[in-house]
C-alpha cells in the first residue's frame, strides 16, 4: 500500500517525496490544486472515499501522514 | 471604537490590568466583557447581528454534538456492516441538512444587512421606508465586523460537524470566540479549536511578552500612520481626480503606491491586533508573510490574508470537490477527457473560491472581475505547472537570483493590474487608466508634476525613508530572523535608539487628524 501511495505522490507532487518537514500544505510544497488531484487519484487506486473532513493540514503534513490516512480509511 | 483612539487605549489598559489580577480560571470573562464593550461602543447600538448569528451557531453546535453522540451509540448496537453504513448515512444526512440551514441563515443575515444599507435610501425615495431609517440601520443594526464573524461562525459549525472540535456548551464562551475584540473588525479568522485552547489556558503576566506586544502594536501604527496614510494623500488625489486625463506615468506610480498602501494598512492593522492579543498571552494566527517576496501568484495568496485563503480553501473548495456533486463532475470529466479531466473539479473549485473572494471584498462589478481575473490566472498557472520545468530546461533557464527576481517582478505586475481594478472609481475609470499606461504615458510630464497630487517632495522623502526601514525589517524577517528578539538582545543604547527612533518617527511624521480620518482602515470596507 505504501508503495502505491508513493507512486501517486511521485506522479502529482514529486517534491513531497523529498520533503522532511511537517507542514507541507502551509510551506507550499503541496498546493490545494495538487491536494485535489492526489485525493482523487488515491480514491481511484484504493477504492475509498476521502471526505473533506480528512483533507486538513494535519493529514497532509508529510508523505508519512498521507500513508497513515490512507491506511486508516482502507481499514475502515 | 478604533484601535487608534483614546477610548480604545483606556479599554485595553483597564482590561489588561484586570485580566492579570483576576483568578486564572476567570480570565476569559474579562476578555468577554472587554469584547462586549468594544462591540457595543463600536456600533453605538444593539449587537443584533452577532446575537442572531451567534445564537444560531450555538444551537447548531449543540445539535451536531448530540447527533454525533447518538450516532456513536446507535452504531455500537449494530453488528451488520451494511446496516451500520445505512444508519451512519442517515445521521450524516440530517447533520448536513442542519449545517446547510445554518449556512443559509447566517449568510442571509449577512446579505440582508450588507445590502439593506444600499437598499434603504431607494425605499425611502419610494416612500416605503421611514425617513432616517438608513442612518438608524447603519448606526444601530449594521453590525461591526459582520463579514468576519459570519465566516468564523460558519467555520465553527462545520468544524463541530467534522469532529474537529467539541461544541461549546457555554454561550458566553462562544460569544468570546466570535467577538474577541482584537480580531473582530478585520480578522485574522480564527479556528475554534486553536483559539479555545488559548482562552482556556491560565495566563501569567510576563514583562517581556507585554513589551513585545506593545512594540508590535506601535510597529503596526507606524505602518498605518506613517506609510499607508501618507500614501493615501497621493493615491486619493490621483484616483479621485474628477476630470481624469492624467498622465499614465502618474497613474502607474499611484497604483504602485496603492499596492504598498493596501499592504501597509492591512498588515499594520494585523500587527496591532496580534500585538494587543500578545499582551493578553493569546496567540492569533499570522495573516501576512511578506507577500511581495512571492515568486508566483499562488504563493502571493498563500502569504496575503492567509486566514481568509485557508478558510475558503477548507470550507468552500474542499467541501465542493469532495461533495457528491464534485465527485460526479470529476468522474465524468475524467472519462471524457483522460488527460485534462483530472483538473476539472480543481478548476471549478478555484473559480468558485475566487468569485466568492471577489464578492466578499466588494459589491461592485470591479470586485467580481477582480475575482475572475485571479481565478483564471490561478487555474492557468496550476494546470501548466508541470510544463514549467520542461520549458525552463528547453530555454536553458537556471534557478538563481536573476530568475528569482524575474518571478517576483512577474508577480508584482499581475497584482498591479488587479489593483487598478479595485482602486479605480468604477470600470470606466479602470479602462481609462489601462489605456493611459499604453497610449498616454507622458513620463516627463509625470515626473515634473509628481508633487502636484497631495504629497510634496518632503512627503515623498519621508515615505521613502519609512519604506526603506520597512523593507529592511522585511528582508531580515524573510531570512528567518526574529527582529524583536534581536533588538531586545542588542546593547542598551542601540536597543533604545531603535525604540525611540520608531516612536519619534511615528509621533512626528504620522498623518494625524485634520480632514483625514486616521481611524478608517482600508480592509474595514471589504
Amino acid at each position: 500500500m505504501e508503495k502505491k501511495v508513493l507512486e501517486v505522490l511521485e506522479e502529482y507532487c514529486e517534491e513531497a517525496l523529498d520533503y522532511t518537514g511537517d507542514n507541507m500544505m502551509e510551506e507550499g510544497v503541496i498546493d490545494s490544486f495538487t491536494v485535489i488531484n492526489v485525493v482523487s487519484e488515491l480514491e481511484d487506486v484504493f477504492d475509498i472515499e476521502i471526505d473533506a473532513k480528512y483533507v486538513v493540514a494535519e493529514n497532509f503534513r508529510n508523505k508519512e501522514a498521507i500513508i497513515e490516512l490512507v491506511r486508516q480509511l482502507v481499514e475502515d | 471604537m478604533q484601535f487608534l483612539s483614546t477610548d480604545f487605549v483606556i479599554l485595553w489598559v483597564i482590561s489588561f490590568a484586570l485580566y492579570y489580577l483576576a483568578p486564572k480560571k476567570r480570565q476569559w470573562m474579562i476578555l468577554a466583557v472587554a469584547s462586549g464593550l468594544f462591540y457595543v461602543a463600536g456600533t453605538g447600538g444593539i449587537p443584533v447581528g452577532i446575537i442572531l448569528t451567534g445564537a444560531g451557531a450555538y444551537g447548531c453546535g449543540i445539535y451536531l454534538a448530540r447527533s454525533l453522540e447518538a450516532q456513536k451509540k446507535a452504531l455500537s448496537d449494530i453488528a451488520e456492516k451494511e446496516r451500520k453504513k445505512a444508519v451512519k448515512q442517515g445521521f450524516e444526512r440530517r447533520r448536513r441538512r442542519v449545517q446547510i440551514l445554518y449556512f443559509v441563515y447566517s449568510v442571509g443575515i449577512l446579505l440582508c444587512t450588507k445590502y439593506m444599507v444600499v437598499l434603504l435610501p431607494f425605499l425611502q425615495m419610494l416612500g416605503l421606508a421611514m425617513p432616517g431609517s438608513d442612518a438608524f440601520f447603519a448606526r444601530v443594526v449594521m453590525p461591526l465586523g459582520i463579514s468576519f464573524y459570519t465566516l468564523t461562525a460558519i467555520g465553527y459549525v462545520v468544524d463541530v460537524g467534522r469532529e474537529q472540535c467539541k461544541a461549546q456548551e457555554n454561550p458566553v464562551r462562544l460569544f468570546l470566540f466570535l467577538a474577541y475584540f482584537p480580531a473582530i473588525t478585520q480578522g485574522p479568522f480564527n479556528r475554534y479549536a486553536k483559539l479555545q485552547d488559548e482562552f482556556e489556558r491560565e495566563h501569567v503576566f510576563d514583562y517581556e511578552r507585554m513589551l513585545f506586544g506593545v512594540q508590535r502594536f506601535v510597529w503596526g501604527a507606524f505602518k498605518k500612520l506613517v506609510i499607508a496614510d501618507r500614501i493615501n494623500l497621493f493615491v486619493g488625489s490621483v484616483f479621485g481626480s474628477v476630470n481624469g486625463g492624467l498622465p499614465g506615468s502618474i497613474y502607474a506610480l499611484a497604483t504602485v503606491l496603492y499596492m504598498l498602501q493596501l499592504y501597509a494598512d492591512f498588515s499594520g492593522y494585523m500587527d496591532m491586533a496580534l500585538g494587543i492579543s500578545e499582551t493578553f498571552d493569546i496567540t492569533l494566527s499570522e495573516n501576512f508573510k511578506r507577500p511581495y517576496f512571492s515568486r508566483s501568484v499562488a504563493e502571493f495568496w498563500r502569504r496575503w490574508h492567509i486566514t481568509l485563503g485557508t478558510w475558503f480553501k477548507d470550507y468552500v473548495m474542499f467541501s465542493f470537490v469532495m461533495s457528491g456533486t464534485g465527485r460526479k463532475i470529476g468522474k465524468a470529466a475524467k472519462k471524457k477527457m483522460p488527460r485534462m479531466g483530472k483538473h476539472v473539479t480543481g478548476i471549478i473549485g478555484t473559480m468558485l473560491v475566487w468569485l466568492l473572494t471577489g464578492m466578499w471584498h466588494g459589491r461592485t462589478a470591479s470586485y467580481l472581475l477582480w475575482g475572475v481575473y485571479y481565478g483564471v490566472i490561478m487555474c492557468i498557472s496550476l494546470v501548466l505547472e508541470s510544463q514549467y520545468s520542461i520549458w525552463k530546461e528547453k530555454l536553458h533557464i537556471k534557478a538563481g537570483k536573476v530568475y528569482g527576481f524575474f518571478t517576483m517582478a512577474r508577480t508584482w505586475i499581475i497584482v498591479f493590474v488587479a489593483d487598478v481594478l479595485i482602486r479605480s472609481e468604477g470600470l470606466s475609470q479602470a479602462g481609462e487608466i489601462y489605456r493611459a499606461f499604453f497610449a498616454d504615458f507622458r513620463l516627463k510630464e509625470g515626473i515634473l508634476s509628481v508633487t502636484d497630487y497631495g504629497l510634496n517632495r518632503y512627503g515623498f522623502l519621508l515615505l521613502a525613508v519609512a519604506c526603506l526601514l520597512w523593507l529592511a525589517v522585511s528582508v531580515w524577517e524573510e531570512k528567518g530572523k526574529d527582529v524583536r528578539r534581536t533588538i531586545a538582545g542588542s546593547p542598551v543604547a542601540l536597543r533604545w535608539c531603535c525604540y525611540y527612533g520608531v516612536a519619534l518617527l511615528l509621533l512626528i511624521t504620522g498623518i494625524y487628524g485634520g480632514s483625514y480620518d486616521t481611524a478608517a482602515f482600508l480592509y474595514q470596507s471589504f
